[in-house]
């Protein structure tokens, strides 16, 4: 086929798309001639299933019997999707990996698309013993998939949508359409539509835009990678959002107590699961408080010791320079130094830092009486209790609050720490996700509280 | 809706500049290193004047290592002067740092001072914020401040053996009377009971500190001592503590009986408004601990008629001694005073009554075992 022969024969339609996607390389334009019959076709090569498209179009094209019309077969076909109107939704359709597919005046738009990152992960955050080990994976058609082939009910709807930004990513919309509030999937949808924003590149930062507040610290929606807690969630109501490409799914509304469930509570039995709490719930307080009662306690009332810790501390805290609040404050930002860096480096590589930075710094910076040994007890026991809670994002901004209670017992001793405590508390309480109150308390079984929601 | 970091950028550094004057060597705190915590109190008649007190404090010392040391370590500080509370004043421009109050659990008093007026000094304790009202009160001989200057060598590092006597956390001796300092200051203040306090002693050499007797302090009277024994049976029949051995001679005999458990309880009987008896119902049990005989299981009933007899005897002599040297350790007059309906010369009747008020002991000791078997 040279040149001027299929400038001559392509549609003016054809040609116009064909132009806005010059000059890249991976666009292929072609002509399926035979016997009078014509079709042209445009698509993408590297997003295109090549041997896909071998197989459903150029093949049986050839070998359809001359009686058959071709374009009802292509009409017919499983993998066309709806035509959007305008030459623009048409070309992003184009580079999401559709074949455009013209015969005669007849266009068709065929999804064949190649997804190159369709592997299930392993669920890397939020690990558990029991249930599922996998996570999703970072193509939406095979998150979909997953989400099916666990909650057979036709009431679950899947809704896929655009947002107005650069990438024209697909978003999914996860709901049973039974349990969800009317009210609240309008709102979210509503929020999801009027988002003005530049980019979104997977949930978390979807997540951040859906917050609606420039300064917030605590999550308003429940960043995920678990099909289980998804599941868990939706059958409570809620709904679930996907992006393309991203291996993590945002469940919203959300409450507090919601980060404090490792999905790990519905595997086990019920004494068993309460002793987890109560040790999660006490790691939450130790976190967020006792840097600040260290402080409080050894600067302002050391009656509250016993005496014989108030001696030890006394000449723990002998010849360290600094006055108790700036040594907790540096270990502080010592432990988050630690714990960031061995986050980011190559598991190979994090071991050595955790080991040089906890275990000869923490010694060695006693030895120089840089610090006192109760305070490295103090911060190791922190930076531990940071852990227990499952949902990461809660655990930084566990992290972040901790500062602010350690201003306030700096200023005002043990009362400061009580009047921070009770701030942080009443910021939460007046704190909603989408219209749902953040620090709700759930009294009654899942299924009464589930019904009166309903009401 | 974008991220304008820019925006954060002034405001942080200007905190970040703010707290880099944290780190200047003229800022300080005030810290726990630089408190000093007082663990001990001393209160002795004054040497060079006539009135006022003498003030010892004990202090105790943090030291590096703890499981280190073998020694505890401890600082005192004396000084006299009119009053508790100006004593202490003057004492803080001795040391250089802040004197810590919280830990102070016990209150040791000279045996001498126990004869005047005792609120009024008392009285510091109770008005300052950070002394705790559950800190001990003892009395002391020779003087308060030998006996805070008393080392045990039985001391741990960071624990005062002072507090250990006290409270039943650590020894438990029928011997040792512990009174908190709110009680103190009850009974102290209110009409019909005594304070009674426990008395610290010391060896010659200064290496032990002995509690085993107590004081009962006088209002107008002069303070008296009980014996080992008194106080044995005062603790044992009016605080409740149990476990407790009795020795019983009859004839040859001489059982110790080892009691588990002491019910006592007495009514005041009144004859045309006065008070005239005293009837006092004590149930003891338990078994026999020691015995220079055999001993044989069918003569138990024996054996317990003999002890009650002997124990009855003893509660009365105490009783009596108390009421020869009109003080009121029990708290008769108390109870007393709040069982009748109150007109005002209540309390003047029973004061009236007490010196011949009649004690009518009725004990039964039911030994379970011979303590051994046969």
């Amino acid at each position: 086929m040279d040149r001027s022969e299929q400038q001559t024969v392509m549609p003016a339609y054809l040609n116009r798309l064909a132009k806005q996607l010059e000059p890249s390389a991976d666009v292929v334009k072609k002509t399926l001639k035979r016997k009078g019959d014509i079709v042209h076709i445009l698509y993408l090569k590297s997003v295109v299933d090549m041997m896909q498209l071998q197989a459903i179009v150029v093949k049986p094209f050839y070998e359809i019997s001359e009686d058959q019309d071709f374009a009802e077969y292509i009409k017919c076909l499983p993998y066309e999707t709806k035509m959007p109107t305008g030459d623009e939704e048409v070309l992003i359709e184009i580079t999401k990996g559709n074949v455009f597919v013209m015969i005669g005046k007849q266009i068709t738009l065929l999804e064949l698309k190649m997804v190159a990152a369709s592997a299930v992960q392993e669920a890397k955050m939020e690990p558990t013993i029991h249930g599922p080990q996998l996570g999703l994976s970072e193509s939406i058609e095979t998150n979909i998939n997953l989400i099916r082939q666990r909650y057979h009910q036709p009431s679950l709807i899947i809704e896929t949508l655009q947002l107005d930004e650069c990438s024209n990513r697909s978003i999914a919309l996860f709901y049973d359409k039974d349990r969800v509030k009317p009210k609240l999937l309008e709102n979210i949808k509503k929020r999801l539509k009027t988002l003005d924003v530049e980019l979104v590149q997977g949930g978390a930062d979807l997540q951040y835009y859906l917050n609606n507040k420039k300064y917030s610290l605590f999550p308003t929606s429940l960043l995920t990678e678990r099909p289980d807690r998804i599941l868990h969630n939706m059958t409570a109501g809620k709904v679930v959002i996907m992006v393309d490409g991203s291996p993590h799914a945002i469940i919203a509304p959300i409450v507090f107590f919601d980060f404090m469930l490792s999905m790990e509570d519905t595997y086990y039995s019920f004494w068993v699961v309460m002793l987890i709490r109560f040790l999660r719930y006490g790691g939450l307080l130790t976190c967020i408080m006792l840097p600040a009662m260290y402080v409080g306690i050894t600067s302002y009332t050391p009656d509250v010791f016993r005496t014989e810790l108030a001696l030890t501390v006394a000449a723990s805290r002998i010849g360290v320079p600094y006055p108790s609040f700036i040594e907790v404050f540096f270990m502080l930002v010592f432990i988050e130094l630690l714990t960031e860096a061995s986050m980011r480096l190559p598991t190979m590589i994090s071991a050595t830092a955790t080991t040089v930075g906890g275990l000869i710094l923490g010694t060695a910076a006693v030895d120089a009486a840089l610090t006192s040994n109760i305070m490295v007890i103090v911060v190791s026991l922190v930076a531990i209790s940071t852990f227990v809670i499952p949902i990461s994002e809660m655990s930084y901004a566990v992290r972040a609050s901790r500062f602010m209670l350690l201003l306030y017992t700096t200023a005002f001793g043990l009362a400061g720490l009580v009047l921070g405590t009770l701030g942080l508390v009443m910021y939460l309480i007046n704190k909603d996700s989408f219209g749902e109150p953040y620090l709700r308390m759930f009294w009654q079984n899942r299924q009464e509280e589930l019904k009166a929601d309903k009401g | 809706m974008k991220r304008h970091i820019f925006s954060i950028l002034k405001p942080s550094v200007i905190v970040m500049l703010l707290f880099t004057l944290l780190l200047q060597t003229g800022c300080a705190f005030k810290d726990i290193d630089k408190r000093l915590f007082i663990s001990a109190i001393g209160i002795d008649p004054p040497e060079k004047s006539d009135e006022g007190y003498k003030v010892t404090l004990k202090v105790a010392l943090p030291f590096g290592a703890i499981k280190e040391s073998a020694k505890s370590s401890y600082a005192y500080l004396t000084e006299e002067g009119e009053s508790i509370g100006e004593i202490i004043r003057m004492l803080e421009t001795h040391v250089d740092k802040v004197l810590e109050f919280g830990h102070m659990k016990t209150i040791v008093i000279h045996q001498d001072l126990m004869a005047d007026n005792m609120d009024t000094f008392m009285d510091y304790f109770f008005r300052r914020g950070d002394i705790q009202l559950i800190a001990y009160v003892a009395g002391a001989n020779p003087s308060a401040e030998d006996i805070l200057r008393v080392e045990p060598q039985t001391e741990a590092p960071a624990s005062l053996s002072l507090f250990n006597f006290f409270g039943d956390t650590a020894t438990e001796s029928p011997y040792i009377v512990t009174t908190f300092l709110f009680q103190f200051r009850k009974d102290l203040i209110s009409d019909g009971i005594n304070p009674v306090l426990p008395l610290v002693e010391t060896t010659k050499e200064h290496d032990e500190l002995v509690v085993n007797n107590a004081i009962v302090v006088g209002k107008q009277q002069e303070p008296v001592e009980l014996s080992n024994m008194e106080t044995k049976y005062y603790n044992s029949l009016f605080k409740g503590s149990s476990g407790f051995s009795y020795k019983v001679e009859h004839g040859d005999d001489r059982l110790l009986l080892n009691i588990s458990r002491i019910d006592m309880d007495y009514e005041i009987l009144t004859k045309n408004d006065v008070p005239k008896v005293i009837e006092m119902n004590v149930k003891m049990s338990g078994i026999v601990g020691e015995s220079k005989h055999p001993l044989t299981l069918s003569k138990l009933d024996e054996y317990n008629q003999f002890s009650s007899e002997e124990v009855k005897r003893k509660i009365h002599s105490l009783l009596k001694n108390m009421q020869e040297k009109s003080v009121d350790p029990f708290g008769f007059g108390l109870r007393y005073r709040a069982t009748r309906q109150y007109h005002e010369d209540i309390y003047r009747t029973w004061e009236k009554a007490y010196p011949d008020i009649e004690f009518k002991v009725n004990v039964e000791v039911k030994l379970q075992s011979t303590g051994t078997i046969e």
